[in-house]
């Protein structure tokens, strides 16, 4: 029985945070009984809740990462933009969310270290895909002077890929050999690829 | 046709790298790219002058049958759109 009680008070004394008081019952004749009462502020870890905003908002914000290869997927491309923007910005308002419950109400919540760090994490990814939305659709707008629809392309010329000159003019014509196509579809793009 | 202001060993780079078979032609002084007032100034690394995105569908008389201008450099016109209107044009 001594042995017993000393292995509590070892364990007890292990566990210490805030105060204890052990409450020694020993009655007269119930020398089995005794109470160990917790006057602190002890959680118990495996009793604490799961910070399921936490983990759901670092998982949102990782699908708003990801989402950006939608554009391989042949899925309509104009709304992908605002999709890798907006699961960021949801996600990390659960982070936050949920990094205030880990702080505000540690009895209940876990997640003050790894929450941190997640929303550290998260904090780069949103500030990258704000930046990347706004740089990405930072072009000039159509001049006037750029031919419309209906109106002629005036004829150029430029050399290919192989330093051979070609005009405009000559491909729309077929004088280049073959057969004049019935079109010529004219991609301009940034480059520096 | 591809058009760019990327000097002839890069755009032949590309080309043979993604197996493309059409022509890519090099407007290193934006020269064409001015013409047609699709310049985006300092729009490339370290400020250099570069296309904005555009595409121009051009008959046999030269006449714009079709354009698209992308307003978000991700946003381009996919390749079933682009070939809707070639079959468009008679």
């Amino acid at each position: 029985m001594e042995q017993e009680l000393q292995q509590k008070r070892g364990i007890e004394c292990l566990m210490h945070r805030g105060s204890y008081r052990i409450d020694d019952a020993r009655s007269a004749g119930d020398s089995d009984s005794e109470r160990a009462t917790l006057a602190g502020s002890m959680p118990d870890e495996t009793q604490k809740k799961s910070n399921q905003a936490l983990w759901l908002g670092l998982l949102i914000v990782v699908l708003g990462v990801l989402s950006n290869g939608l554009y391989f997927l042949g899925v309509p491309a104009p709304p992908i933009p605002w999709i890798s923007l907006l699961l960021p910005v949801v996600g990390m308002a659960l982070v936050v969310a949920g990094v205030w419950r880990a702080f505000a109400r540690p009895a209940v919540y876990r997640g003050k270290i790894l929450g941190s760090l997640a929303a550290v994490l998260c904090t780069l990814i949103l500030v990258a895909s704000v930046a990347g939305f706004v740089i990405s659709k930072r072009l000039p707008a159509p001049a006037a002077a750029t031919p419309q629809v209906g109106q002629r392309v005036p004829d150029f010329t430029l050399s290919d890929s192989e330093g051979h000159a070609v005009s405009l003019s000559t491909l729309l014509s077929g004088s280049a050999g073959g057969a004049p196509p019935k079109a010529v579809l004219l991609v301009f793009y940034r480059g520096y690829w | 046709m591809a058009i760019s202001v990327d000097p002839r060993n890069v755009s032949e780079d590309l080309r043979r790298k993604a197996g493309y078979t059409f022509t890519f032609l090099c407007d290193p002084q934006a020269e064409v790219i001015r013409r047609l007032a699709l310049l985006h100034p300092g729009g490339g690394p370290d400020g250099h002058d570069i296309s904005r995105p555009a595409e121009f569908l051009v008959d046999r008389s030269g006449t714009v049958r079709w354009e698209n201008f992308a307003e978000d450099v991700r946003v381009r016109a996919r390749a079933d759109q682009m070939l809707a209107a070639a079959r468009a044009v008679p």
